[in-house]
């Protein structure tokens, strides 16, 4: 369950990072060359997310 | 090349040009457009009835906040409930609201009754506070135009308003029309993925007024969208919540907010063609 839900979460963010990298360029073959570099950039910062998130649970709830 | 000052795009035209807005037409009427005007009005007033006869009172509890209590129901006692996007069509929102306003207990039953065909009468309404929004817009260029155009201002590959409001019913359509064909096929096709994806994960049943009014407002971004569930999977039955519900929700919100992105790209794209953005000094051509 988790990693569909992760499978589905990386695919909608590739789909998002077309349209905003789009903005800054004017045709298809540009934005798909920068949509790449910019997912995996919003890939780690999710994980750090993520992992920042738990470590905040387990000091202030517990396991 | 330096941006002329006069020609700056983060110089606003002023509160009064911006409540102008909220009247369909006000902004055509005042830049000696009178046809452009009396079209803008009547059919964002039309569009409106032509939903609202369907779901009357039932925009109350589709509301933003829903008017039962305090503040919110002493605003739409004035016609002025907050409903998105129909308060940007202010004026038949306001007479829509005094006809059916009944904050009694018995009315407010009323507010909560499902009726039949209230996905297309929610969508018509809710359509004709975007349509709203794109006169406009189309009023505000044309001041932008007149204003920092010079003596004759140029005209626009496409005008910006229109484009806008292409992509709202097909994402990535005004893209084509503003010159930027495979662009708009690449973002186009992501909204859509997005917003298929929550379908499909939903059993059809993301875009749903009755069900989930606020998140209906961002979705309703994705006019085409909104439009599609209102005639095909708004009325499917729903026996058991799909496992995916959630996730089907909010994908096809996002997907509706990545489509006000693709609009205001694509207004952007065609404003672009009369007002290039300026390079920062020291930057090559």
């Amino acid at each position: 369950m988790i990693a569909f839900r992760v499978g589905l979460y990386v695919v909608v963010l590739f789909l998002i990072a077309i349209v905003v990298v789009g903005q800054h360029h004017t045709t298809a073959r540009d934005t798909l060359r920068a949509v790449l570099p910019r997912t995996v950039r919003w890939i780690v910062w999710s994980a750090i997310l993520v992992a920042t998130m738990v470590a905040l649970e387990l000091v202030f709830i517990g396991w | 090349m330096v941006t002329p000052k006069s020609s700056d795009p983060g110089r606003g035209l002023g509160l009064s040009a911006f409540l102008a807005g909220f009247v369909p037409g006000l902004l055509q009427y005042q830049l000696g457009q009178t046809q452009r005007a009396v079209v803008a009005f009547a059919s964002c007033t039309a569009v409106f009835f032509a939903g609202w006869l369907v779901v009357g009172e039932r925009l109350f509890y589709w509301a933003l906040l829903t008017p039962d209590q305090g503040v919110m129901r002493m605003l739409a006692s004035f016609g002025l409930p907050v409903t998105l996007p129909e308060l940007l069509n202010l004026p038949a929102n306001v007479v829509g609201a005094l006809l059916a306003f009944d904050p009694s207990p018995t009315g407010q039953r009323i507010w909560r009754e499902p009726r039949a065909l209230e996905h297309l009468g929610g969508f018509l309404t809710g359509a004709s506070g975007m349509l709203a929004a794109f006169w406009s817009a189309a009023g505000h260029w044309e001041l932008r135009r007149r204003r920092d155009g010079g003596a004759t201002p140029a005209m626009p590959i496409a005008d910006p308003a229109l484009c806008a409001a292409m992509s709202w019913l097909v994402p990535g359509l005004g893209h084509a029309k503003a010159g930027q064909k495979d662009k708009g096929l690449l973002m186009g096709g992501a909204v859509l993925a997005v917003f298929a994806l929550g379908l499909l994960l939903s059993h059809g049943h993301a875009v749903d007024r009755a069900n989930y009014s606020v998140w209906w407002i961002a979705q309703n971004l994705f006019g085409g969208g909104s439009l599609f569930a209102a005639l095909v999977t708004g009325p499917l039955e729903q026996v058991q919540a799909p496992l995916h519900c959630d996730a089907g929700v909010i994908f096809c919100t996002v997907a509706g907010l990545m489509n006000l992105v693709v609009m205001i790209d694509a207004f952007t794209v065609a404003e672009r063609s009369v007002f290039p953005v300026a390079k920062p000094e020291g930057v090559a051509s």
